[in-house]
């Protein structure tokens, strides 16, 4: 991928910086994100963790609860099968209590879970401008390069709009009260909106006009977002 | 899988992983991750040496194994904490269960690595005394060579702690310099400090040698109050045993039977 591409690309370790917590496909923290329904990769990926989880917990719970059974006596050869059902009945219900805790925490999340799709979309974009670039690079290729620098502007116009919204989600997550800087990053985006508007307008229609329309999506999703947080 | 992918960041570069346990960076990820790949590959093991008993020894001894490490330094884990701070160690509780948990995902790595060798010998040779031998024996080496990961873990990270302290460091010169211009007594208190924090270094060396005999004899014993993990041949699955006896003793009547002196 060409450098000022690779540029433009929003990195996990950047997403880590700026929201202050890990994220990955599946999660955000250790909260699982809202997606993780919508690709069967990403599903997988959750049910693979789901089990890893339960697994983990049935290897503390079942062993201990042996060693306590055996040392208190309650545990004999006649009631093995009872005792053993009642010791996976207490995993199964700390499992749902580690699940219940996690889809509790998601609910103040949200707002993060959707800037976060609004990134995989950028990042989307920055693929498929890439896939374009290489397709064009090819002789006698039919897909020329139209405008590659007003996509590139449109491009860095998101990003950083993704990153003040995420930076304002962060400092409203922590804060959770008025704080000076956020109408500074809102005029930030707006300006950037702005920008991807008229973007949009001189653009005519080619293979770019649907990326830069896709930019300007993220760009009025994002606004929908930080109008709704500026209502809390 | 990134679970994976921490614990061969821990193999390969050992350093940078045991600086960023000293830096507290990202200790709680690294724990789950840890935590899960050593139970996976701890559960695998176990699966194989239950296996020469049946299926569900398999998996009785698939959740036993990992539960068996895991548990042992849960138990084991407060008292080197405690010791420690006692001692003047700075670390978190989340980096003393990230120190020790590099020696268990060490024995599980190492004991994945003998699975081979393990099924192995056990579909070639039917001798219930000799695999019982062969698994003690690969269980002594991989857990000497996790114990030895984790002291090294622990004298670097408490070789770079008291350095730390230091302001900065000063060439030979500088030092004699240095010492020139600063008051009789703050001189004497420096040096103090600095006995006192070597005097509390050993000390935590030793309080460590301690809690490795001590870890040893716990897991020993715990592994002995959820045995089966085997199965013995020829008959029906137990999911545990009347608690006789001590492991150290059955491992000699073993040897002695295998030896033919029984």
């Amino acid at each position: 991928m060409q450098t000022d591409l690779n540029e433009l690309r929003i990195t996990p370790s950047q997403l880590e910086k700026v929201t202050g917590l890990e994220v990955t496909d599946i999660l955000m923290g250790k909260v699982y994100r809202p997606t993780v329904f919508r690709s069967t990769k990403r599903f997988l990926s959750f049910l693979l963790t789901e089990t890893l989880t339960l697994g983990l917990i049935l290897i503390f719970c079942l062993p201990l609860s042996l060693v306590i059974g055996r040392g208190l006596g309650i545990l004999t050869t006649s009631n093995t099968v009872p005792f053993l059902l009642t010791a996976l009945g207490i995993a199964i219900a700390l499992f749902a209590i580690w699940n219940g805790w996690t889809w509790q925490k998601g609910k103040g999340l949200k707002t993060l879970a959707h800037l976060l799709d609004e990134v995989d979309k950028h990042n989307e974009i920055i693929d498929a401008v890439h896939i374009i670039d290489e397709l064009g690079a090819i002789q006698n290729s039919t897909i020329q390069v139209i405008d590659r620098e007003e996509i590139l502007k449109a491009l860095s116009a998101t990003r950083e709009s993704l990153l003040n919204a995420l930076m304002t989600e962060k400092v409203l997550r922590k804060h959770q009260q008025f704080m000076a800087r956020r109408q500074e990053l809102f005029a930030n985006i707006e300006t950037n909106l702005a920008t991807l508007q008229t973007l949009q307008a001189n653009q005519q229609a080619n293979e770019y006009g649907q990326l830069l329309n896709e930019a300007l999506q993220i760009g009025m999703s994002l606004r929908q977002e930080l109008e709704k947080l500026d209502r809390q | 899988m990134r679970h994976f992918a921490t614990l061969i960041s821990l193999l390969r570069d050992r350093k940078q992983f045991f600086d960023e346990i000293r830096r507290d960076y990202k200790t709680e990820k690294k724990i789950g991750s840890l935590l899960i790949a050593s139970s996976v590959f701890l559960a695998s093991y176990g699966a194989i040496i239950g296996a020469s008993s049946g299926w569900l020894q398999m998996i009785s001894s698939a959740i036993k194994l990992p539960a068996l490490y895991l548990i042992t330094l849960t138990i084991c884990l407060p008292t080197l904490y405690f010791f420690d701070i006692l001692f003047g160690s700075a670390l978190s509780f989340g980096q003393y269960a990230l120190l020790v948990l590099i020696s268990v995902s060490v024995i599980s790595v190492l004991l994945f690595s003998f699975a081979p060798i393990t099924l192995f010998f056990l579909i070639s040779v039917h001798d219930y005394n000799f695999f019982l031998l062969l698994n003690v024996a690969i269980f002594a080496f991989t857990g000497l060579m996790g114990i030895k990961f984790l002291y090294q873990a622990m004298q670097t990270i408490d070789r770079i702690e008291p350095a730390e302290a230091q302001p900065a460091v000063l060439e030979p010169a500088e030092i004699d310099t240095a010492n020139d211009f600063l008051p009789v007594d703050a001189l004497a208190n420096r040096e103090k400090t600095l006995t006192s924090s070597s005097n509390n270094q050993q000390t935590r060396k030793r309080l460590l040698q301690f809690w490795l005999v001590l870890y040893g004899l716990v897991g020993s014993q715990l592994g002995w109050t959820l045995r089966p993990f085997f199965g013995a041949p020829g008959e029906p699955f137990q999911l545990f045993r009347n608690i006789e006896g001590n492991f150290y003793s059955q491992v000699f009547r073993t040897l002695f039977t295998l030896l033919g002196w029984n």
